[in-house]
């Protein structure tokens, strides 16, 4: 919940947001009606990509970003469709 | 056959889902299993060991993953918010993005080594102290920490008793996209990346973070 105060507090200030959810908080993100979100496949804390995924945190990044150019109205939910894959951790 | 009398201290299998929620078996991962019921807890059980004996010949834990990722799923959304709304703010940007000024602002916990926000006046606070303490974070006012963008990686710390931090803990970028927005800003895709990015705890006070913390930031990143 903390995000979407975020959000509403920025975008009503003149600011123009976007947030991103893992899937399990998407309700979250419906009922707050969020300016601007993205929903990625990810576990709970682990909203952009695995540890060192950079490809995958790109990808969420920059649907983020691309948001911003084509979003019209508030409440615009996308979500990422592309599971959960682990990071490069050495155990 | 000999019966077997109920032992009156075993465990019930509530008490047992719930204790992986800041009880004595505390794991953030599995925290939603204080949501579910008895009887769903027991389900996910048996799927994932179903999963785990069948990965023995398979070899692969995408399907642990992904059975997990479901449940959390569902857990969480038992839990619904306590704040709605019916309208969604929104203003349209100035520029596009490519020519725009990015901030950032994460509910991730992230904060640099010499600038701890100390919170309850404790130095040095443990993630393991944060999680005992989750009561007293959820009643208090956020603390907004400033990260310059050229901040060495080494000097990164988080710390968040909401949330599992292990992962973010080998890589900020999981939820604090620091290396990524400073690739996207060299590619142009960005305009600029505003420094500093910030964090606060979002395991937080919501009416104290609305009330007296949301107002000040607001002013901060219109000036």
């Amino acid at each position: 919940m903390s995000v979407g105060h975020v959000a509403r507090g920025f975008e009503e200030a003149g600011i123009p947001t976007v947030s991103v959810f893992v899937r399990a908080f998407r309700h979250v993100a419906e009922v707050m009606k969020l300016p601007r979100a993205v929903i990625t496949q990810h576990p709970m804390g682990r909203p952009l990509g695995g540890p060192g995924d950079r490809e995958r945190q790109r990808t969420v990044i920059e649907a983020a970003l691309g948001l911003f150019d084509s979003a019209t109205a508030g409440g615009t939910v996308v979500e990422i469709g592309d599971a959960w894959r682990p990071g490069a951790v050495n155990r | 056959m000999t019966d077997i009398e109920p032992d009156p201290k075993a465990e019930t299998l509530e008490e047992f889902k719930n204790s992986f929620s800041y009880g004595a078996r505390s794991d953030l991962t599995f925290k939603f299993l204080k949501s579910l019921s008895p009887e769903d807890a027991g389900e996910f059980f048996r799927q994932l060991l179903g999963e785990v004996g069948r990965s023995l010949d398979h070899g692969e834990a995408g399907p642990i993953h992904q059975l997990i990722f479901d449940w959390q799923v569902r857990g969480y959304e038992r839990s619904g918010p306590s704040h709605e709304y019916d309208t969604a703010p929104f203003v349209a940007p100035a520029k596009p993005v490519s020519e725009s000024k990015v901030g950032v602002l994460t509910s991730s916990g992230h904060f640099p080594a010499w600038d701890d926000p100390n919170p309850f006046g404790v130095e040095n606070m443990t993630q393991a102290e944060a999680e005992a303490r989750i009561s007293e974070f959820m009643r208090d006012t956020p603390t907004l920490s400033a990260i310059p963008i050229d901040i060495d990686p080494g000097d990164l710390r988080v710390r968040h008793g909401g949330y599992d931090v292990r992962s973010v803990s080998h890589d900020p970028d999981v939820a604090f996209p620091l290396q990524t927005l400073i690739a996207l800003q060299a590619e142009g895709v960005i305009g600029e990346l505003s420094s500093p990015m910030y964090s606060f705890t979002g395991a937080t006070s919501q009416g104290r973070l609305r009330k007296q913390a949301l107002p000040g930031w607001i002013r901060s990143a219109q000036r």
